[in-house]
């Protein structure tokens, strides 16, 4: 079976030989969460189903075994990870609209009113942020956005800045651009391949940090539907 | 030496395993159990990262698993506060 696929002499026979367990792996994986969903009435579960079909859906793309695998799996993370994000949110604003009552945006057991919360954290999220860029890339990009999370639930207890999501959201479009020029300038120019590499990974960088803006949008619709 | 096929297959079981205890297992009519019995599957899927050495994607995806478990319960959490029947 594996006969008829051309398969490069530097992929290592371990990963030749783990091919097919692998693939029927995440095929039996993604059936049963596919099946499972089929026969569910309740949307909540439907929705912690998708979350077993995303397991299958890795472990297809892992079976490649080499550095490209690796490269496709960090978009499907954070895809699966925004997929889910969106759907709750939809799944909470049906069943508001329908009972009429609103819960709040963050639900937790303890009130989150410590000393820490109000004098620690710009300095936080500076240290984090300015680790992040220096990290870049995709770890720096999910360093540094936990830095923007950090602040944002820590402010909410004095309320978020609304205004300012509007400006993460085009500065993180721009920063998308800046990735797609510095992969073309790879191909167009290669003699350029240091300015491209650094463009690629600030622009990554930058994405990936602002996805924590994402939750800001949501947070931005909630204080509206309030007032 | 440690045999790469024992990580890879343990993985392979608990994936297939935390999959059905998600579909099918017991008191799964509990969204909180439900969300619960992902992480089996989780801990089978790092398992077989680790086996193809892919450092990176295991690190976001434990990060990744952690931030998903934290939106499911959220979101169970705030549906009970509504009052919609789970």
């Amino acid at each position: 079976m594996s006969a008829s696929v051309l398969v490069p002499s530097v992929v290592s026979p371990i990963v030749v030989s783990l091919f097919i367990p692998a693939v029927f792996t995440g095929l039996i994986v993604g059936l049963i969460g596919l099946m499972a969903i089929a026969y569910q009435k309740n949307d909540l579960s439907a929705l912690i189903l998708t979350d077993i079909v995303g397991v299958g859906m890795l472990i297809l793309v892992a079976a490649v075994g080499t550095d490209l695998a690796e490269a496709l799996i960090l978009p499907g993370l954070v895809v699966e990870l925004a997929e889910i994000l969106a759907i709750s949110e939809i799944l909470l604003s049906r069943e508001m609209r329908k009972t009429g009552k609103t819960a709040e945006l963050i639900p937790l057991p303890v009130s989150l009113d410590m000393e820490i919360m109000t004098t620690a954290p710009a300095f936080m999220a500076i240290i984090l942020i300015a680790y992040g860029a220096f990290l870049s890339g995709f770890t720096g990009g999910a360093v540094a956005g936990g830095g923007i999370l950090f602040y944002v639930l820590s402010q909410r207890v004095r309320g978020v800045p609304t205004d300012m999501w509007e400006g993460l959201a085009g500065v993180s479009g721009i920063a998308w651009c800046l990735w797609l020029v510095g992969f073309l300038l790879f191909f167009v120019f290669p003699q350029y391949w240091l300015l491209a590499l650094f463009l690629a990974a600030f622009g990554v960088f930058i994405k990936v940090a602002f996805k924590a803006g994402l939750i800001g949008v949501m947070g931005r619709e909630e204080f509206n539907k309030k007032e | 030496m440690l045999d790469v096929y024992i990580w890879f297959y343990t993985g392979v079981l608990l994936t297939i395993l935390g999959g059905l205890a998600t579909a099918i297992g017991p008191g799964v009519k509990d969204p909180i159990v439900r969300t619960l019995n992902t992480e089996i599957a989780a801990v089978g899927v790092s398992l077989i990262f680790l086996t193809y050495n892919h450092t990176i994607a295991l690190v976001t995806y434990i990060a990744a698993t952690a931030i998903i478990t934290m939106i499911l319960l959220r979101a169970i959490v705030r549906l009970e506060e509504v009052g919609a029947e789970l």
